[in-house]
């Protein structure tokens, strides 16, 4: 369902969709040519996060963004619908924090695991500095300490 | 006898990863049954630093990413800021882009051209690469100073005019270019082992590429003819004469062919750029020096562009203050690595050497 259509500042046409027709709204773009996933982008506008899907062609030059909003930040995964929404819907959970209900392998892309909070929040405390160590069995250790680790 | 499958870290450290990479390669015996790319290493978050800065400070972020195709990294930021904030540029700067978006193309695919030569065991492509890549990089110091990190292409411009001495070099290069590219693709194409290893490996086919959002050179070769500068041009890609070099190959060979025939088509728009430069100005004055600080922004811009490893793009979102609300950044290289392990089931090892090899990943770019 389409609650607010209307067009960016470089010129391409938006829908803001409901949360919970997501996957629908998107398999219709893609029915109807969209097959591309440009980008997928998470914005953090503090009351709510908006997730926005560039969708393009691989035949002409169509372009569309679909944006989404979440406040409790878990959203229906399109891994059925693309490959690439894997990575880019692992890439917006490490950095965002942004759930993907039917992922089928959601953990961090970039940071290590156990890593304390999500960096590209507005709220992220980025006076608190993180150290990466290894524990005795090789796998990554994630503290406040320098020192803790193997 | 009793099979038993091993897993091995291939990298982080590992001369044939081109950067930090590691895979978690499943074996069978020397068959690879899977690889998990597990990337990271070299993750700075470019997009949260952006968001601390000014519109023109977050250049060098982008300079940062693909630190071999620096001229379109800066070109698909300053793009998009362009756009969000209604900057207009003077027709020179835009053919100055071009034609040093252009020679990057060639020196960033020269460096692929020396490193997959190395990773095959093969150490004289190197040099040969390397040895025209320089003459590129000094013509590119001509103008920016620097070697790696040029801060060249600017918001309203570029940088700096070209210099008198700018000439004689381009034109020498120019000349010398295709008879020195020729040689280097005999190094590869006469070479009965290369093309064992590279015939037949890494099948990617056009289904899978488009469901992975797979651009550039890499799609290309798996025969979808599918390139930013056509489908949507930019600057003016739509005034010069070039052909989209395309492959029906789908394997390491064709993403070789690829690359190989685009550098021969990038030389092509540099030469017709250079001699259609209008005189003029480079930089709109508005944004000279201290002018760049007061750029401000408000709403949403995405740019396409077409890097050497596929398409890239900056979306910006501006609050209407003096610094970006928020910087996201398409890296192609990131998508053409995450279908590695659909190509490399069932090959060799040493095949995946080989896959990883052509689709040229550079991690400034992938972790950003």
């Amino acid at each position: 369902m389409i609650i607010e259509e209307g067009v960016l500042k470089d010129g391409t046409k938006y829908i803001l969709v409901e949360k919970s027709t997501l996957i629908e709204e998107l398999n219709n773009l893609k029915n109807q040519g969209y097959d591309y996933l440009i980008l997928m982008s998470a914005v953090d506008y503090k009351k709510y996060r908006e997730v926005v899907y560039h969708l393009g062609s691989y035949n002409d030059n169509r372009k569309i963004v679909l944006k989404v909003r979440t406040e409790d930040d878990i959203l229906q995964s399109s891994t059925p619908l693309w490959g690439a929404a894997n990575w880019f819907e692992r890439e917006i959970y490490d950095l965002m924090g942004i759930k993907f209900e039917g992922h089928p392998n959601l953990k961090r892309i970039f940071l290590p695991e156990g890593w304390h909070g999500h960096p590209l929040r507005k709220d992220y405390d980025m006076s608190k500095k993180q150290y990466v160590n290894m524990k005795e069995d090789g796998t990554d250790l994630v503290s406040f300490n320098p020192e803790d680790g193997w | 006898m009793e099979e038993k499958i091993l897993e091995v870290n291939f990298g982080p450290q590992h001369p044939s990863t081109h950067g930090v990479l590691r895979l978690k390669v499943k074996l069978n015996g020397e068959t690879v049954l899977s690889a998990e790319p597990i990337i990271g290493y070299l993750h700075r978050n470019a997009e949260k630093l952006s968001e601390f800065n000014y519109y023109a400070s977050n250049l060098i972020f982008m300079d940062r990413l693909d630190y071999v195709g620096n001229h379109n990294m800066e070109l698909g930021y300053v793009l998009a800021v362009e756009k969000l904030a209604g900057i207009d540029v003077p027709e020179r700067a835009i053919w100055l882009r071009m034609l040093f978006a252009e020679l990057n193309r060639i020196a960033s695919h020269l460096v692929w051209a020396g490193t997959m030569g190395l990773d095959l065991g093969m150490i004289t492509p190197f040099f040969y690469a390397f040895r025209e890549r320089e003459r590129i990089l000094q013509l590119f110091e001509m103008v920016s100073g620097a070697r790696l990190t040029y801060n060249y292409i600017s918001i309203g411009g570029v940088y700096n005019d070209l210099p008198n001495e700018f000439d004689e070099k381009f034109k020498e290069f120019v000349n010398d270019f295709p008879a020195r590219l020729n040689e280097l693709k005999s190094l590869f194409e006469k070479n009965e082992i290369f093309i064992q290893r590279m015939k037949g490996i890494g099948i990617l086919p056009p289904e899978v590429a488009k469901s992975y959002s797979i651009t550039g050179p890499v799609l290309r070769a798996s025969g979808v003819n599918y390139d930013i500068r056509k489908i949507s041009p930019y600057l003016y890609y739509d005034k010069v004469d070039f052909e989209i070099p395309i492959s029906h190959g789908m394997d390491n060979y064709a993403r070789f062919e690829v690359r190989f025939k685009e550098m021969e088509q990038s030389l092509k728009i540099a030469k017709q750029v250079y001699e259609k430069l209008p005189p003029g100005e480079y930089q709109n004055s508005l944004y000279k020096k201290s002018g760049l600080i007061n750029i401000k922004g408000a709403g949403e811009s995405y740019v396409r562009t077409e890097s050497p490893r596929g398409e890239f793009g900056v979306y910006v979102v501006g609050d209407g203050s003096k610094k970006p609300y928020r910087v996201r950044i398409r890296s192609p290289a990131f998508h053409n690595l995450s279908a590695v392990n659909e190509m490399v089931k069932g090959l060799k090892i040493a095949d995946l050497i080989a896959t990883l090899s052509t689709l040229d990943p550079v991690f400034g770019e992938v972790d950003r």
